[in-house]
């Protein structure tokens, strides 16, 4: 089963108003997704935000294609109180693009995307606290990017702050 | 009124203390006294793991199929296996098992086909050292052996 | 140079943690604090930090099911009910209603557990000792029966992808019966002990309050949600697991403030235990496992399933490009969202609040750090 096109008055809506930015708004197992150009991410949530009522980021992530020319997929999953419907919003990015923070719009999204940072890489523009979360300040390399591995590790950091040859 | 009393008698201390003393009583103990009383252990609880074996030969269930060490996510289980010219079938020759990074999930005694390996109701797998905590097939057979201590 | 406030006092910046017994685990709060005055926070997390989000694309679906009770481990259930589902959404599949039922008795059960173990800690952070042993105590029965239904008490791999692998022992039923009709008095013993009791109420009585609004902005969930006077659970709200069955209320409350998210949380215990009565009154007969196939290979395509966890809403984002293993599992951790709140909970509160306000998000810090 495949996606198939999102028939809504709000797909249309959203089509109309940002036409090209948009290559899809589809919907698979009963759940709606837009596709958008990565400068109108910003755009859009405050669109769903003001006049749809889409108040509440859920989630927002990355997921790594590393075959693709736009690399990671950013995914903000937006769920709206007053009509109890959910929504995500993808952009693809490349390598070393910086998409524009969404912290203006959503308060949630400022440890979110330090996690996206932190995991992927993916510097947000306009972030306040650009840093990494999880991870040890001076880690280096991006953990969940697919080419880690899984046994992989910062040997330098370890060495130092640890003591130890390797944490494995 | 009521109020202003409530608080000049401490009604909601009262209130407290009649809870705790009517938990005092001694029915109502809960503490297990484990060494010396051994704690029900419920019949599906995944503890020990053991290798089971035939009761009327002694020859071991294990057909070396090696789908636990397949289903097992720590993949911490290694089973070696050699051909028996005579009968034309597996036989398991040594099965290793890091109880240490084991997280008893039951993945493996789901994947047996045979039900050689099971996960049993011991609990007590402490050991001194860290090579204590890999089991050998016999450790497996046989269970481990706790020091004793009388007291 | 430092910034020199009232009275010509420098600001004095105070860690608390990774090592302190009210941060529940290890997390690290730097306080910038004015004499007992707090201007302002930062969180540092991380020092649990697992990876469980790599491990989930190096394993099977069904590999990876344990993983996830050790992230919540103290609702493990919630967990793994929140992993299935998405798995099963993934697959397209049907869950047996005798399935379903089962789960729901098992996570409401969970519910009530983990509720039980933050009353007790965090009645213990504020200074009273005596509702921990209480709630131990009950909670020491929810655990006996997970451990005799799946055979382990804390991280409990009770479902599997597509329904379940035990049937219920016997004497389920009636355990369950008996759990309830026991549990509601000591719901009522632990509001005795603490509801009317002033050094509680003053301790937590307008003490880390945020309003509805700021809960949507800073997508906090859970009871904190619910008792600034949001009524919204997912459980009504897109029922999942055959929730659209049972009666129950949702409680809410409209300060918002701490002793409001106890009140709500006590009540939500007792709707768990009203979910688990209807429940288990009509356990359906037949099969437990749905049609999923011996390896687990789910379509290319992607899934959001979210639960209602004790803590709010669990999440499980997974993608799947159709091989054996997911190529990404993304976990929507409430702890996590909810843990951002606590610099607006507290700022210009006092040193002692912070303690009351870490308590009352009830964060676990495996969730926090995956
Ligand atoms: S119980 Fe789980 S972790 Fe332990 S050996 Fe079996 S499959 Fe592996
Ligand atoms: S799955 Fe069972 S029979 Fe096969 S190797 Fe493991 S213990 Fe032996």
């Amino acid at each position: 089963m495949a996606a198939t096109p999102w028939e809504s008055d709000l797909a249309s809506e959203i089509r109309e108003r940002f036409g090209e930015g948009i290559s899809a708004t589809s919907t698979y197992l009963g759940q709606n997704f837009i596709v958008a150009r990565p400068d109108l991410a910003i755009p859009i949530l405050e669109f769903l935000k003001l006049d749809c009522d889409f108040d509440y980021l859920v989630d927002l992530t990355a997921v790594d294609w590393p075959k693709r020319a736009e690399r990671f997929d950013i995914v903000y999953i937006l769920y709206s109180f007053s009509r109890n419907e959910r929504v995500r919003l993808k952009i693809q990015i490349a390598d070393g693009y910086k998409p524009e923070t969404a912290v203006g719009v959503h308060l949630t999204a400022n440890w979110l995307e330090r996690e996206v940072y932190d995991m992927f890489g993916v510097e947000f523009a306009g972030h306040p606290d650009m840093r990494r979360i999880l991870m040890p300040d001076e880690w280096e390399g991006f953990p969940l990017r697919k080419d880690y591995g899984i046994l992989q590790q910062d040997q330098r950091w370890v060495r130092e702050n640890l003591g130890i040859e390797s944490g494995q | 009124m009521a109020g202003l009393l409530k608080k000049i008698f401490l009604a909601d201390l009262f209130q407290g203390l009649w809870v705790t003393f009517r938990n005092q009583d001694p029915k109502l103990i809960y503490t297990e006294r484990y060494p010396e009383e051994r704690p029900k252990v419920a019949e599906r609880y995944r503890g020990a793991p053991r290798l089971n074996i035939n009761p009327d030969n002694g020859e071991t269930l294990c057909i070396a199929c090696n789908l636990c060490a397949l289903a097992c996510p720590e993949t911490l289980i290694v089973v070696t296996s050699e051909r028996n010219e005579e009968t034309k079938r597996k036989e398991l020759t040594t099965f290793t098992y890091d109880t240490s990074r084991c997280m008893f999930c039951g993945l493996c005694e789901d994947a047996c086909p045979v039900d050689a390996l099971e996960l049993t109701q011991d609990f007590e797998m402490a050991t001194y050292t860290r090579e204590g905590q890999i089991w050998d097939r016999q450790t497996l057979e046989e269970g481990p052996r706790p020091t004793q201590y009388k007291c | 140079m430092a910034d020199t406030t009232f009275l010509d006092s420098t600001e004095l910046v105070l860690n608390m943690g990774p090592q302190h017994p009210s941060t529940h685990g290890v997390l690290r709060v730097i306080l910038k604090l004015d004499g007992e005055k707090v201007l302002g926070t930062e969180c540092i997390i991380g020092y649990l930090h697992r990876g469980v989000e790599k491990i989930a694309e190096n394993r099977t679906y069904a590999q990876f099911n344990p993983y996830v009770d050790r992230m919540d481990y103290v609702a493990a259930i919630s967990n793994g009910l929140g992993y299935c589902l998405a798995v099963e959404k993934l697959l397209n599949v049907e869950v047996p209603a005798r399935a379903q039922a089962i789960r729901v008795i098992l996570t409401e059960l969970n519910r009530i557990a983990s509720h039980l173990l933050w009353l007790g800690t965090h009645a213990l952070d504020i200074g009273a000792i005596t509702p921990v042993f209480y709630c131990l105590r009950e909670r020491e029965e929810a655990l006996k029966i997970f451990e005799k239904y799946c055979g382990a008490r804390l991280t409990t791999h009770a479902f599997r992808i597509g329904g379940l692998l035990y049937e219920t022992y016997d004497g389920f039923e009636q355990e369950i019966i008996d759990f309830c009709k026991m549990f509601l008095p000591h719901v009522d013993e632990y509001e005795e002990l603490l509801t009317n009791n002033r050094i509680w109420v003053g301790r937590l009585k307008d003490v880390g309050i945020l309003s509805g609004d700021e809960c949507k902005e800073f997508g906090v969930t859970g009871p904190v949600l619910r008792a600034a006077g949001v009524k919204w659970d997912l459980r009504k709200a897109q029922p999942y697991s055959g929730y659209e069955k049972y009666d129950f209320e949702i409680p809410t409350r409209t300060n918002g403030d701490t002793y409001d998210r106890y009140i709500v949380r006590m009540e939500e215990m007792r709707q768990s235990v009203r979910i688990m009565e209807q429940a288990v009154a009509a356990i359906p007969e037949g099969p437990i496992m749905g049609k999923v196939g011996k390896v687990i290979k789910p379509p290319v395509g992607e899934a959001y399933v979210s639960i209602e966890a004790p803590k709010g809403e669990l999440g499980y984002y997974a993608v799947s490009d159709g091989s054996t293993q997911p190529y990404r599992v993304r976990v929507r951790p409430p702890s996590f969202v909810n843990l951002q709140a606590l610099d607006r909970m507290i700022r210009g509160g006092l040193v002692a609040d912070v303690v009351a306000v870490i308590g009352t998000l009830d964060i676990v810090l495996g969730e926090i750090d995956r």
